[in-house]
């Protein structure tokens, strides 16, 4: 009997290693071996023709002189500091008011949420006609207030423009997320609240803020990475430009690896850009969050 | 001060009489911003419909005309952009993998959450750490890889690496865990091997959790622009996102050809997305994504 559990144990046990195997394998060569790759690139010299080149650490002594990466850093942190605040206040008024529609609510949420499935390169195609300085947005500006804004080509406007394209895109989803996080809050709460003669803002305040913290923690992890990956917008409306305006650090990793043939230089790119994102969303998330439990 | 006080308390008097007009008012401002997000959708449809000259110049077009269209499928071709094989291209691609991804995350999920072996946590805990890293530090790396495998320009090129996915491993995993195990063991006294049981009983109970690994696996695919961007020479092979890109990037000028692209690039996501809807809805308030 002892022996029969024992064979069952060890058959088990093959199944499972058998049935995962090709998984095992799978991620050893595409996440093991690339992985591999990653760290030998970021420490040689290459332009994947003539023999790689070990060079250590010079490729990150090289990022951090170089002057693009203090442009693309810049970059990033305006991206951030014009999306995460306003689509953070944007998605939960959203949820809010989606919460209190008694009527059309699924038409409301599907015409913000409809935004989010549109693929990257025909949105970017479209956004880049609309905002064009011919497209209808400037003729109405143009109509009503005599102005026309330069939207994709001034210095200035441009990180912001892609902001409003991203903020279109992105605003429905992040309110499904807190949507999803306003629906676990219990009743009872406002209800006592209620009791107290708790006003409005009090409840706003002291409950649903608190309580919503799991759902901002995770629409700003997703914000977070979402800007230091943004490539398909940049890349197709402004190409990085104007003044470098609106490269981005996956924009320079891949004109770095692809159409200068800088593959190592591209490589420490890419660590120390994922670098940044991971202690960006440590930090904040030691910042901001917080153990919320509904009792 | 006094005066402005009073008018305050006269409006919030008036409006708590009027909770009626407040609501018109709200319903008023949603379906306006309902729309302001619907309009990109709605010019790029008209405007893909328009006659060239009037795309910029008239709201309502004097007529519609699909010659955008026309020009895109037909002229698009003999200018060495074939839209159609694009779609087509996009549609095998995003197809193969998300019909791989499903097979291979259930069997695999099966394995971390009901097959009892040595090294069933330690996997688990490989796709949880496999999901922290962002993509984009993978791109040259795997640029490399494939390269060093002698499959740029080809089809395995962009199919290969989205084969199998820790997410949705991960996913199913967890729905398949929530299942009790006596559902398993019963198939088992009837002698169903074990492709049946995953196939036949775990899956068809995890049916949120396989469409929404279904619908996030082909709309990443078929939205996926970075990665055959840079695998792909070929303008047959390549699929409709990057050769609509490739598109802009020398005929930019033609706008009604390039927004009815667009159109076509779009309408397949649009269209999976309002069919399942549902799931998508349970998919992003899932925490997990």
């Amino acid at each position: 009997m002892k022996n029969g559990i024992r064979t069952l144990k060890r058959i088990e046990n093959i199944k499972g290693w058998l049935l995962s195997l090709p998984y095992w394998i799978f991620a050893s060569i595409f996440f093991g071996y690339a992985f591999i790759w990653l760290v030998l690139l970021a420490m040689s010299k290459w332009n994947f023709i003539t023999p790689r080149k070990m060079i250590w650490l010079k490729n990150f002594i090289h990022v951090f002189q170089d002057p693009m990466f203090w442009t693309v850093t810049w970059n990033t942190t305006r991206f951030m500091l014009y999306y995460i605040p306003s689509v953070l206040v944007l998605s939960l008024a959203l949820a809010i008011a989606l919460s209190k529609a008694k009527h059309f609510g699924a038409f409301f949420a599907m015409s913000f949420l409809v935004a989010n499935v549109s693929s990257g390169v025909a949105y970017s195609i479209v956004f880049s006609k609309i905002f064009s300085s011919t497209g209808p947005i400037n003729n109405f500006l143009y109509d009503t207030f005599g102005v026309v804004i330069p939207w994709f080509t001034d210095p200035t406007w441009a990180m912001l423009s892609i902001v409003i394209i991203v903020l279109w895109k992105f605003v429905g989803y992040y309110a499904l997320i807190f949507l999803a996080g306003l629906q676990a809050i219990p009743k009872e709460l406002y209800e006592a609240a209620d009791l107290d003669g708790a006003t409005k803002w009090t409840k706003f305040f002291r409950i649903t803020l608190p309580l919503l913290n799991p759902s901002f923690v995770m629409i700003i992890v997703l914000a977070i990475g979402l800007s230091f990956g943004i490539f398909t917008e940049p890349f197709m409306i402004t190409g990085g430009g104007p003044l470098n305006t609106t490269q981005t650090f996956m924009l320079t990793i891949y004109t770095t690896a692809f159409e200068k043939y800088k593959a190592g230089y591209a490589a420490a790119w890419s660590i120390v850009a994922a670098a940044m994102s991971f202690s960006i969303i440590w930090v904040s998330r030691k910042l901001i969050e917080r153990d919320v439990s509904f009792s | 001060m006094g005066e402005s006080q009073a008018y305050r308390k006269r409006c919030e008097l008036f409006m708590k009489k009027n909770k009626k007009v407040r609501s018109i008012i709200f319903y008023v401002i949603m379906f306006g911003l309902s729309l302001i997000w619907l309009y990109p959708y709605a010019w790029m449809v008209l405007a893909s419909l328009k006659p060239a000259s009037e795309i910029y110049t008239r709201t309502i077009p004097t007529h519609l005309t699909l010659k955008s269209y026309s020009f895109i499928l037909s002229v698009g071709d003999e200018m060495g952009f074939p839209f159609v094989r694009g779609l087509l291209n996009s549609i095998f691609i995003s197809v193969v993998i998300t019909l791989s991804v499903i097979i291979t995350s259930a069997i695999v999920g099966y394995a971390v959450a009901k097959v009892r072996f040595s090294g069933a946590k330690a996997l688990f805990n490989f796709v949880i750490y496999q999901m922290l890293f962002p993509g984009f530090m993978f791109t040259v790396p795997l640029y490399i890889v494939i390269r060093g495998f002698g499959l740029l320009d080809t089809y395995s090129a962009m199919i290969l690496p989205g084969l199998m996915s820790a997410w949705g491993v991960f996913m199913f995993s967890q729905s398949f865990k929530s299942i009790p195990d006596d559902y398993i063991e019963a198939a088992k006294m009837d002698g169903a091997n074990f492709f049946w049981i995953v196939f036949n009983i775990m899956v068809p109970l995890s049916k949120s959790t396989t469409a929404i690994v279904t619908i996030f696996t082909f709309m990443g695919v078929w939205d996926n622009f970075l990665w055959p961007l840079i695998v792909m020479q070929n303008h047959s092979k390549m699929p409709l996102a990057v050769l609509l890109a490739m598109f802009n990037h020398s005929y930019g000028i033609y706008v009604g050809p390039l927004l009815a692209g667009s159109v076509i690039q779009t309408i397949p996501m649009v269209i999976i997305f309002i069919i399942f809807r549902k799931y998508f809805l349970q998919g992003i308030s899932m925490s997990f994504k």
